[in-house]
């Protein structure tokens, strides 16, 4: 008849107010997803109880309750059968549900009078009704795979320093100390071919979505246009004063952007090899440029530890964003979102566009970061110059996966460093180029799921200052 | 038998009244007066047959007449109106009304992620005016840089009219308005660039920094402790580039106090050390003014023993006075001349002056010669004056005029002229190339290869060879061989021949 009385005295270290309040939270996590489905009335129940105007907190059986006061009866409810299978729905998958549903249908409210019991009908209809919800305070991150080494490709005799996929995907180039710029393929892996030009270590490679052209950019100060169809260099950019650093391809006009170690990032028309604007405000060496078809079309990253959005119209800064304490080596463009990830020693930064406002941090990586790269799925990839690959989600910035690849052998373990990481156009591979001399492909493990790599987030509570 | 009867008659009228008499005296004045100053008001009910509201007033203070069965609009109420601030009801795809356009009306909302990606029209716009501008930029670089090509065509003429503000029968000619022609003025292709621009000139301010936007400094705790490392070790990993050292303010403060302290104690030093100089040379000058004080009244008594002494001798005491007087003057010489040595004396003075300057003082010659003095000029004239005037002529030349005549003698005469070019004499050649002479004669070392049109064919026995002698040098050296210097050359012909050679030359 009360088998409560006896789960209160096991209970009863802890005060009323605890007691209560720890019901409710539990409660209200359990019913959340049909929080605004009409209350099924349990009559038997209620029949015992509502002449007692007792109040008895028990956390298997419990309607949603606003306020709670010692006076007032509660009314019993029976768990739906939406609410017994879904022990701990996700805030995530509960929120993609309301995004999808029209909005009519999202839109719906209890009413719950104070003292009084409400008789409603109505059996619990899978998905139909869902919540006014107030916005989550803190987001679960989105689970991925854990990605593992699956292919080690050798050949190159010089540190490898820059990657680039075909649009066609099926081969990517890399750029070496070596001074040779090498093509593999991207499904077995084997060399294709050697192209030789360049006097020192290539630096930057980008390979052009709209013609058979392949651009590369080194240390000696030349930027190179190779046609691919005779494997031949045909143009030179004359007019960077020191080594070119990075280099890329505007998505929809035929322009091309490179960054140097004179502190500016030039602006070349790819077909007339003039100079079209020269960015200059960086005060040291620019470390890497990205474009994009938005605005601002131009972003570069540079030792000054400041990053700029450019105006590619006026040739003129448009922001500038100054909040890393360390030189930015790395920046990454989310394909789908308009936001940008920013990467230095001290922590990479995730920004919006196109005025690059500040969204948070991602602290944990504490090496010097030199190549980034994400993935629309929402991972991101950060290789240091330690060897060490760190994955993100992007969303909530929770830290999912530490990789520290083997260097091959005959390399001294101080020589494990990242230059460059891409994903290929499936975003199911990652290639990185690596000190070592060797370029390695990384996937994502198939066999494992959510319970044998379970989220182990941690977030921090405490809310910090913005900065 | 009503009231009224026995009630006095009112004072004042009431409404009804005094609007009745209002018509009365309307209806009277009805022919005079221009405007009718009320309408009448409208009929009762029952009476409205053939009445039609049409003005405002026609309604008096009530509503629209229902049984009058034409569209009224009292107090303006129910026209149509063309703007209104009303919000049309809309309807949203469902079929509910979208209360939210209220919200709406005159701000943006963005309630999805999506609103905040851009669009895809906005982006291709985007893209467009970019290639513009920068297919522009490029266009002008290529066109800086290609040659020169056809003069561009002009766009055609425009035509404007215009109408100027002084008008009159002076201003173009009475006409009002003028149309002008305006013409692109042409641009010649072959013209080269107007304006320099290799000219540098020092790069201009930058833009101002953008605010630093670093989170602040994690302060070491005080008691933090780094572990034990080697000595080796500790120089790199000593942590101190990840953390910012923070000093404690005092530190600065105190050293900024000893400071002051410092310079104000120099100070002090210093202006204790001037008033004691200071002091010092007062206490001199007062010691000086003492013992002059003592000479001078020691003098004084001296002297006023002397004169009690010869009083009744006049003359005696005249004397001494002139005597005592020219010895105080020497003493007074003597006195400045110890203590200003600077000062020269009148002899010193005098012994330094210029001669002019003494001329001008007018001051003796200190050179007495006791013969006659002539001037120099006068001698060793060697000039052929006319017999007439025995006098020598220093620069009167007897009267002749024109002739150039301030040097009486060449310059350097023919002989020297002789004697000063240098002749190879034909002394033997050992002496100089000691024995080689054979071998370096024969040399071919300096021989051309090639020979030009003007070279000397073979040796040469003087210098400098002339072919020709546009000077009449050697006639001119041959005739100073034979005069020998007594006779005076014809250097007035040598010049004319030059005059005349030059002027043969120039036509």
């Amino acid at each position: 008849m009360f088998p409560c009385i006896s789960f209160f005295q096991d209970v009863q270290k802890h005060s009323v107010h605890t007691l209560v309040f720890r019901s409710l939270k539990r409660t209200h996590d359990m019913f959340v997803a049909d929080h605004a489905k009409p209350v099924s009335l349990d009559e038997t129940r209620y029949s015992c109880f509502v002449k007692q105007y007792a109040v008895f907190v028990l956390p298997s059986s419990y309607s949603f309750l606003c306020e709670i006061k010692i006076s007032c009866v509660c009314v019993w409810v029976a768990l739906t059968a939406d609410t017994q299978i879904h022990r701990n729905p996700s805030e995530g998958g509960i929120h993609a549900m309301a995004l999808a549903l029209p909005p009519s249908q999202a839109r719906y409210l209890l009413q719950m009078m104070h003292g009084r019991s409400s008789l409603l009908e109505g059996g619990g209809t899978k998905n139909s009704s869902l919540v006014a919800r107030k916005a989550p305070t803190m987001p679960k991150p989105q689970w991925h795979a854990p990605w593992k080494l699956f292919r080690v490709i050798s050949g190159h005799l010089g540190w490898v320093r820059s990657i680039a996929v075909e649009p066609g995907n099926q081969w990517f180039v890399t750029g070496a100390g070596d001074r040779t710029i090498k093509i593999w393929d991207l499904a077995s892996g084997k060399l294709k071919l050697s192209l030789t030009g360049h006097i020192s270590t290539v630096r930057g490679v980008a390979v052009s979505t709209r013609s058979p052209y392949l651009f590369s950019c080194g240390e000696d100060k030349q930027v190179k246009c190779w046609d691919l169809e005779y494997n031949k260099v045909i143009r030179h950019y004359h007019g960077h004063l020191s080594a070119v650093y990075d280099l890329d391809l505007h998505p929809t006009i035929d322009v091309l952007v490179t960054c140097s170690r004179d502190a500016t990032a030039r602006v070349w028309d790819i077909r007339s090899k003039a100079n079209v604007h020269t960015l200059s405000g960086h005060t040291n060496t620019v470390a890497t440029v990205r474009c994009q078809a938005a605005e601002p079309q131009i972003i570069t990253g540079s030792h000054d530890s400041t990053i700029r959005l450019w105006d590619l119209i006026a040739g003129k800064t448009r922001a500038t964003l100054t909040n890393h304490k360390k030189s930015v080596r790395a920046l990454a463009l989310h394909p789908r979102q308009y936001t940008l990830a920013s990467g230095s020693a001290d922590n990479i930064k995730q920004w919006t566009f196109p005025d690059g406002n500040f969204i948070q941090n991602l602290s944990g990586h504490n090496a010097i970061i030199n190549a980034m790269a994400v993935n629309s799925d929402g991972v991101l990839v950060s290789g240091a110059d330690n060897g060490t690959i760190h994955l993100w989600d992007w969303r909530t910035g929770y830290n999912f996966q530490r990789i520290h690849a083997a260097v091959q052998p005959g390399s001294l373990d101080s020589e494990s460093g990242i230059f460059a990481c891409m994903f290929d156009h499936s975003e199911s591979r990652l290639i990185t180029a690596e000190a070592d001399k060797t370029i390695k492909v990384y996937k994502e493990d198939d066999t494992a799921t959510e319970e044998s790599h379970p989220i182990n987030w941690k977030p921090e509570i405490l809310k910090r200052k913005r900065f | 038998m009503s009231l009224t009867s026995f009630l006095p008659a009112p004072t004042q009228l009431s409404q009804d009244q005094l609007e009745s008499e209002e018509r009365v005296r309307a209806q009277r004045s009805h022919s005079t007066a221009l405007v009718s100053s009320r309408r009448e008001p409208p009929p009762p009910y029952g009476c409205r047959k053939s009445w039609v509201p049409r003005s405002l007033e026609d309604f008096g203070d009530g509503g629209a007449f229902p049984e009058i069965h034409v569209a009224q609009f009292p107090l303006e109420m129910g026209r149509k109106k063309k703007t209104s601030n009303a919000l049309a009801v809309q309807v949203d795809a469902e079929g509910k009304i979208k209360y939210d356009a209220i919200a709406r009306q005159d701000r943006v909302i963005f309630s999805k992620y999506s609103d905040l990606l851009p669009k895809e029209e906005a982006v291709k716009e985007l893209t467009e005016k970019t290639r513009d501008a920068l297919m522009k930029q490029v266009s002008q670089k290529i066109a800086a840089a290609m040659p020169v090509r056809a003069a561009d065509k002009q766009a055609p003429a425009q035509y404007i009219r215009y109408t100027p503000s002084q008008q009159g029968v002076a201003f173009n000619s009475g006409a009002k308005q003028r149309v002008i022609r305006m013409v692109e003025m042409q641009k010649d292709p072959m013209e080269p660039p107007r304006f320099k621009i290799n000219k540098k000139i020092p790069r201009g301010p930058p833009s101002p920094p953008a605010p630093v936007m670093h989170s602040p400094s994690r302060k070491v705790p005080v008691g933090k402790v780094y572990p034990k490392l080697s000595p080796v070790f500790r120089l790199a990993a000593d942590g101190r580039g990840l953390q910012i050292v923070h000093i404690n303010e005092n530190f600065a403060k105190l050293a900024e106090a000893l400071y002051i302290a410092d310079r104000k104690a120099r100070e002090a030093v210093e202006m204790r050390a001037q008033v004691e100089k200071k002091m010092a040379q007062k206490e001199e000058k007062e010691k000086l003014r003492e013992l002059a004080q003592m000479a001078r009244d020691r003098r004084a008594g001296i002297k006023g023993h002397g004169g009690d002494k010869g009083g009744e001798d006049g003359e005696a005491r005249e004397r001494d006075e002139i005597r005592h007087d020219r010895r105080k003057e020497r003493q007074h010489d003597r006195n400045i001349s110890r203590a200003a040595p600077d000062k020269r004396s009148k002899l010193q003075r005098d012994q330094d002056r210029d001669v002019s300057e003494l001329i001008a003082l007018g001051q003796p010659n200190p050179r007495a010669s006791s013969e006659a003095q002539y001037d120099q000029r006068l001698f060793n004239q060697t000039k052929v004056t006319h017999t007439h005037t025995h006098t020598p002529a220093v620069g009167f030349a007897g009267g002749e005029d024109g002739m150039y005549n301030v040097y009486d003698q060449p310059f350097r005469s023919g002989r020297d002229m002789a004697q000063n070019i240098y002749r190879p004499t034909k002394s033997s050649e050992k002496d100089m190339y000691r024995d080689d002479l054979d071998t370096l004669m024969q040399s071919n070392r300096f021989v051309p290869d090639r020979e030009f049109s003007g070279t000397d064919h073979g040796r040469r026995d003087c210098p400098v060879q002339f072919e020709w002698d546009p000077f009449g040098l050697d006639k001119f050296l041959e005739e100073a061989k034979q005069h020998g210097g007594s006779k005076r050359p014809s250097t007035s012909r040598g010049s004319k021949d030059y005059d005349h050679d030059k002027k043969r030359r120039k036509e």
